[in-house]
């Protein structure tokens, strides 16, 4: 009942505050203009194309191979983009929650129930989840019929692949806790994650940038922080691959971005339960 | 440690804050004890470490030194968190919930099962007088309204101990009246209240016991008879409001203090007032009233802030207590 609470407290937080509504309307937009681009005589043509003399090559699926390989390429490069998009939008939509929660005046009512720290904090974490985990189902189930009804190409990898934008979301979400425990500022738990988020991203060559180095100490935390930080890049190249059929997700970097959030997590709910407010 | 019936064990208890290199003690050993069933006010000016002390009682702040127990048990843990009512000072509901259901969420995380809320909630909605804006939102609520919805959030789950902080803030004089009855409602079903305010008469009119902090230090506790100890001022007040003979009343020793409708006299010893008497008699003056005047909390309290070498709000600011103490 108490985690109920805390996450029905973080959906109705995310209403009032239009944060959801922003996140809602940015989709839908993104789902409008695919819809549009998709409806375009030159798409129409691509498609069309797929014929010889008129009569539409016979192969699997009643669909010519170079149909699908057309549509699943489109897909991978949406996908990119939505990985971009949904975490951008994600970071943005939740990035008060803590700071909210920290308010003088409101976390005395919050923090003197008998429920403890670490169930509130959690409480809102999961509430975070839903709100973003329906978010991205919306914008990435909602991208995936548009392109599989008007293509007649169904290919369920681009669904399982918003699972790994979740994912990258949830660790930026736990570095966020922690800023937003630390600093109790709103501008803080959004801006820095996108400064992570961009740092991350030219790490994915921390071994080029790290033999240009002229000292092994500054190498050392070139390579440090890669190990250390999320591997967006990393995540995004393998998150494309996956729905272009051409390899599954590589474990080591989902994991250790998995690992930095958990950690950031943690961190954020040991310095919370110490908090004196 | 304390006596058996003590629901509020406060031993020792220092809290220090450090901002950069600079110490500021907020409280500064700290003793009291709060037996079952009592009304405790703890007074003091801005700044005397009310708040601190309050925030340490249920667990918001940790003490640097010392102990505090409520019911037996560290208030730091959440269990022992249950059936204790809090109203903070300047408390802040998220203004995008409406009342009633900002006192179901909160209902929610004290434990109480759907079908207790259902009941619970109209009933102190309609008891702390807001059961007609129930509905609307918090944040267009008054400031006189906010406290009573904090009064109703803190009564949510029937409190065997309720800690209130500066609870008739921003409240208008009928609304103070109604808070009051509420206490003392309370106080008949045998919850123990501790009141920290600065409002003197207020704690007068609704405490058993007081302490005056001033400094993060106990200058000093008691009943409130004990404190407000009789005078040798009486009121005194004659029919028909005729000018008192001034010059014969001081001859006999009486000092008038006042003559703001009534007379405030004071007098050496009880022989002195049957003189005053005989002579107001003489001069055919009608007595319609003498009644001996206790001093009151607001002079104990300035007596005792005053005397006090750190004086009123002692040497130490405190940090995170917001504009109050």
């Amino acid at each position: 009942m108490k985690t109920w609470a805390l996450v029905v407290d973080t959906w109705r937080e995310a209403l009032a505050r239009h944060t959801l509504l922003g996140f809602l309307i940015v989709s839908a937009l993104f789902l409008m203009v695919l819809g549009f681009a998709l409806n375009l005589d030159i798409v129409d043509g691509t498609l069309a194309a797929g014929t010889l003399f008129g009569k539409a090559l016979e192969f699997h699926h009643n669909r010519t191979p170079a149909i699908d390989s057309v549509v699943v390429t489109g897909e991978s490069i949406f996908a990119g983009m939505l990985y971009a998009l949904g975490v951008f939008l994600a970071i943005f939509a939740t990035g008060s929650q803590v700071p909210n929660l920290q308010h003088r005046g409101t976390v005395d009512l919050y923090v003197t129930r008998p429920v403890t720290r670490t169930h509130l904090l959690l409480g809102r974490f999961l509430g975070a989840i839903t709100l973003v985990t329906a978010n991205l189902v919306f914008l990435c189930g909602g991208v995936f019929l548009i392109i599989s009804l008007k293509t007649k190409v169904w290919n369920p990898r681009f669904l399982l692949a918003s699972g790994l934008i979740l994912v990258v979301f949830l660790s930026y979400l736990g570095f966020m806790y922690l800023v937003g425990v630390l600093s109790s500022s709103t501008p803080l738990s959004i801006m820095l994650p996108y400064a992570l988020y961009m740092l991350s991203v030219p790490l994915a060559a921390h071994d080029r940038i790290a033999a240009a180095m002229d000292s092994r100490l500054t190498a050392g935390i070139v390579n440090g922080l890669y190990w250390i930080l999320p591997k967006t890049a990393e995540v995004g190249r393998d998150l494309t691959t996956y729905v272009l059929g051409k390899g599954s997700p590589t474990l080591l970097p989902l994991a250790t971005t998995a690992a930095f959030g958990v950690a950031c997590l943690a961190a954020a709910v040991v310095i919370f339960n110490r908090k004196n407010f | 440690m304390g006596t058996s019936s003590a629901v509020i064990e406060v031993h020792g208890v220092v809290k220090e804050f450090r901002h950069w290199r600079r110490r500021l003690r907020a409280l500064d050993g700290v003793d009291l004890e709060v037996r079952a069933g009592e009304v405790f006010g703890l007074l003091g000016a801005n700044g005397a470490g009310k708040t601190t002390l309050v925030k340490v009682l249920l667990g918001l702040s940790r003490p640097t030194e010392g102990e505090v127990r409520v019911r037996g048990r560290n208030p730091r843990q959440a269990s022992a968190r249950a059936r204790i009512g809090y109203l903070p000072e300047g408390h802040r509901f998220p203004g995008y919930l409406t009342g009633d259901a900002s006192l179901r969420l909160f209902g929610r995380l004290a434990g109480l099962p759907e079908i207790a809320l259902d009941r619970r909630i109209p009933e102190l909605l309609e008891l702390v007088g807001l059961s007609e804006r129930g509905r609307d939102r918090v944040g267009r609520y008054s400031k006189g309204m906010t406290q009573r919805l904090g009064l109703a959030c803190a009564l949510l789950d029937g409190p065997d101990v309720l800690l209130l902080d500066e609870p008739t803030d921003g409240v208008d004089p009928v609304g103070r009246r109604q808070i009051r009855d509420i206490l003392l409602g309370a106080r008949e079903r045998g919850t123990t209240i501790f009141i920290n305010s600065h409002l003197l008469s207020e704690v007068e009119r609704t405490c058993d016991r007081v302490a005056i902090l001033n400094g993060g230090r106990v200058l000093r506790e008691g009943t409130v008879d004990g404190l407000t100890r009789p005078t040798q001022r009486y009121r005194l007040r004659l029919a028909g409001g005729e000018p008192p003979p001034d010059d014969k009343m001081q001859a006999i020793g009486a000092q008038v203090l006042s003559s703001n409708g009534a007379l405030e006299v004071q007098v050496p010893d009880v022989e002195t007032l049957n003189r005053l008497v005989d002579v107001l008699r003489a001069e055919r003056l009608l007595i319609a009233e003498i009644s001996p005047l206790r001093a009151a909390l607001e002079d104990v309290f300035v007596e005792v802030v005053g005397g006090d070498e750190h004086g009123p709000g002692g040497p130490h600011p405190e940090p995170g207590a917001g504009g109050g103490s």
